[in-house]
């Protein structure tokens, strides 16, 4: 890029117009999570003392079998999440694509609604659906005659799982979707013109076409799924607060849990770090799987 | 191309550090509501002191409570009856109310006030989160204002503070004696099952559960998704059963008792083989204590264990239920070394003070308090059928509602033991409570439960 004498900045100039977003950054984030960190060396649980204990609550960590399965807890929500919700979204573009779909428009809305709904909203609402004797979903499958497969959905630690992450796949569906449709306008016409040409057509032109063009808006999108989901809290707190016991208890939850339930902040501190840096691992481990060999 | 995935990666670092900014700020959120919520919960209260001539520069006194706004519990409605009056009496003193009807909600953001040392002037609290309070150094002793109206303090029952004390200093003024353990039943359901009279033995009530559910009707409704629910109403009176009082203060001095005891054990084994017979409803660890009422209410349920303070609930249900509905506790078990004849209470809880408030503003302060726990307040719950922490020597019977009456029989003739989680720490009762949840499902044996509990013990200790 060549430079024009109307884009110089002065050093000075350009250093005070990032001084507020720094600021904000600095403020928001680096000094909470400097003092989380310091607070994770201490056993601090919430009075004036807090005694600098070094490492032993990372030690405890480790061993800490909860903190394990929160983590697994999240990676499976995670897993589905990236496979359904993902897969759904692409399909669901195709669709968009095809001339064969009415009311584009009106899909699009449908689809995008929940996105704008309040978590704490939506597992109200998942709760209620949930519901043993109330439930809709118990009442279609009675109504249906599937009597046998009516269940406590969230009272079973075998599928509670399974039961709190479709809420999840359900409300963000949008996001991806949205996205998605986007980039695949940014696709020439003339593409799929000559590829037509070619013979090729319908799902074929998705994978060979669509798939490999968009490719790198999909990394992205994977990206932001696989940190908001490390992070998911409110709707699993509404519906089961980790419960029954602790098969539907998430990183977050559990950090909250340590915090503020039971008073430990240094070793919830700890939870929080260990969180930290969970996620930012797989994270790492994703853009490197990611990545493409030119 | 570099750059372009730095951005990425920043992005992403962005969204999760914000992420854990905002989990670490709900506490600061919280904080900020208070100040929005009272004026709208203290609405009458205020109108109350308009009516008199407002003095200069009024004393505000926050006061934090556990009660619904449109709460009919009778300890809520004695105590906005007595803080009504006291307003118009008092226009130099403004009560600010802020009530968060949710237990779970509420014991959270006490515990997340207390973590930046920003207790409340007035607080309700339960004795063992009073006790880590304490050890911190963010709530103040009461020793001094209770021994400025020795008429006062020696008006309250001799074990009412038994719960709220901790190092030798008293920390808390009881409102109420309570029990957290009570059985709710509903005679004609009973009746109707061929249950003549409330079980005597955990044998006829086993045969009484098989029999109240080939009728078809959830024999007791449980609601235990904020897991207190079956700690604090059922396994305090029930483990004390098997293991008799003796145990329990063993764990409390530390001279030792273990969770892993053989009598603490047969306790839980008898709550799942309950839970495993069929006893509670499906879906008892997704609803909670005011949905286990409904389904009572709907005559879904035979039973449902509550506390005491569920009576007034109980008489304002349909009228079909509420007046069949009778008072009992858990019967007598084979072997057990506890009173048959006794259920979990005590004061449970009471007012506390947060150590800033109380330095400026101590005189106020214990005039709110002497108000809603002093004889009038007594007077006026006791009149309700409620039981006080309060010696009152005469009161008004007539309007006390005829549940009330059969509970105060009840209570007359029992012992209270300890409250579980009047006096267990707060990480100690976490562990506790979400494995009863588990336990409930077997998803683990009463030894296994038994043996965590008992690990998380020896960590604190």
């Amino acid at each position: 890029m060549s430079r024009s004498p109307s884009m110089k900045i002065s050093r000075f100039g350009l250093f005070g117009l990032l001084a507020p977003s720094v600021a904000i950054y600095t403020f928001i984030m680096i000094i909470p999570l400097a003092l989380s960190f310091y607070y994770s060396l201490t056993d601090w649980t919430g009075g004036p003392t807090k005694n600098f204990i070094g490492l032993d609550n990372y030690k405890l960590l480790l061993k800490d079998s909860l903190f394990w399965h929160s983590f697994k807890n999240n990676l499976i929500i995670l897993a589905l999440t990236l496979v359904i919700q993902m897969g759904l979204a692409f399909l669901l573009t195709t669709f968009f694509m095809s001339k064969a779909l009415r009311l584009k428009e009106f899909h699009r809305t449908v689809i995008f609604f929940p996105v704008v709904l309040s978590a704490v909203v939506v597992g109200f609402v998942w709760q209620m659906i949930y519901s043993h004797d109330y439930g809709i979903l118990n009442a279609v499958l009675r109504s249906v005659g599937l009597e046998s497969s009516i269940r406590a959905w969230l009272d079973d630690p075998k599928i509670v799982l399974y039961s709190v992450t479709l809420p999840l796949i359900w409300q963000y569906l949008g996001i991806p979707l949205m996205i998605f449709v986007s980039a695949v306008h940014g696709i020439s016409k003339d593409i799929y013109e000559t590829s037509e040409l070619d013979g090729c057509t319908g799902f074929k032109k998705a994978i060979y076409i669509t798939f490999p063009l968009i490719y790198d808006t999909i990394k992205v999108v994977m990206m932001l799924s696989i940190s908001s989901n490390m992070l998911v809290f409110s709707h699993i707190y509404v519906m089961t607060g980790g419960g029954p016991g602790t098969s539907s208890m998430v990183l977050a939850q559990y950090a909250y849990k340590t915090s503020f339930g039971s008073m430990q902040l240094g070793y919830g501190s700890a939870v929080t770090i260990g969180m930290f840096i969970v996620s930012f691992g797989i994270i790492l481990l994703f853009k490197r799987l990611a990545e493409v060999k030119n | 191309m570099k750059s372009k995935r730095w951005n990425k990666a920043g992005m992403s670092v962005a969204a999760l550090t914000l992420g854990m900014s905002l989990i670490a700020g709900c506490g600061g959120n919280n904080t900020d509501n208070s100040s929005s919520a009272s004026p709208a919960a203290n609405g009458n209260n205020q109108e109350a002191s308009g009516s008199t001539a407002p003095a200069k520069n009024p004393v505000k006194v926050k006061f934090m409570n556990m009660w619904a706004k449109d709460s009919t519990e009778n300890v809520a409605v004695t105590v906005r009856e007595q803080l009504a009056k006291f307003q118009a009496d008092n226009p130099d003193i403004i009560v600010e109310e802020e009530s968060i009807g949710d237990q779970n909600a509420y014991y959270t953001k006490l515990k997340t006030l207390a973590a930046s040392n920003d207790l409340p002037d007035i607080f309700i609290s339960k004795g063992s989160e009073l006790a880590m309070f304490a050890q911190n150094e963010t709530t103040a002793p009461l020793d001094e204002i209770l021994s400025a109206d020795t008429a006062w303090k020696d008006g309250f029952l001799p074990t009412a503070f038994n719960d709220l004390n901790s190092g030798g200093h008293t920390y808390g003024v009881p409102f109420s004696m309570l029990a957290t353990s009570v059985i709710y039943y509903n005679k004609q359901i009973f009746a109707d099952a061929g249950i003549a009279s409330f079980p005597k033995t955990w044998a006829e009530l086993q045969d009484a559960v098989d029999k109240l559910k080939a009728k078809g009707v959830t024999p007791i409704a449980l609601g235990n998704k904020e897991q207190w629910v079956a700690e604090s109403c059922i396994l305090s009176a029930l483990g004390d059963r098997f293991t008799g009082t003796d145990w329990f203060n063993g764990i409390i001095n530390k001279s030792g008792s273990k969770f892993t005891d053989p009598d603490f054990v047969k306790g839980l084994t008898a709550f799942q083989d309950l839970a495993k017979q069929g006893a509670f409803n499906a879906d008892l660890n997704s609803i909670n204590n005011d949905q286990q009422k409904t389904l009572y209410f709907n005559g879904k349920a035979a039973m449902f264990m509550e506390g005491s303070w569920a009576i007034g609930a109980v008489a304002s249900a349909p009228k079909e239920v509420a007046d069949n509905t009778e008072v009992a506790v858990l019967p007598a078990v084979d072997g057990g070394k506890g009173n048959a004849l006794a259920t979990s209470g005590g004061a449970g809880s009471g007012y506390a003070v947060g150590i800033k408030g109380f330095a400026d503003k101590k005189d106020a302060i214990a005039k709110v308090i002497k108000a809603i726990s002093g004889e009038e307040f007594a007077k006026g719950l006791a009149e309700k059928g409620e039981p006080v922490a309060f010696k009152i020597a005469d009161y008004d019977k007539s309007k006390v509602s005829p549940l009330a009456v059969k509970y105060a029989e009840l209570s007359s003739q029992l012992q209270f033991t300890p409250i579980y989680d009047s006096y267990l720490s707060p990480a100690l009762v976490s562990v506790l409570n979400a494995d009863l949840q588990a336990l409930l499902i077997n998803a683990i044996t009463p030894e296994e439960l038994a043996k965590k509990v008992q690990a998380e013990y020896e960590k604190a200790s």
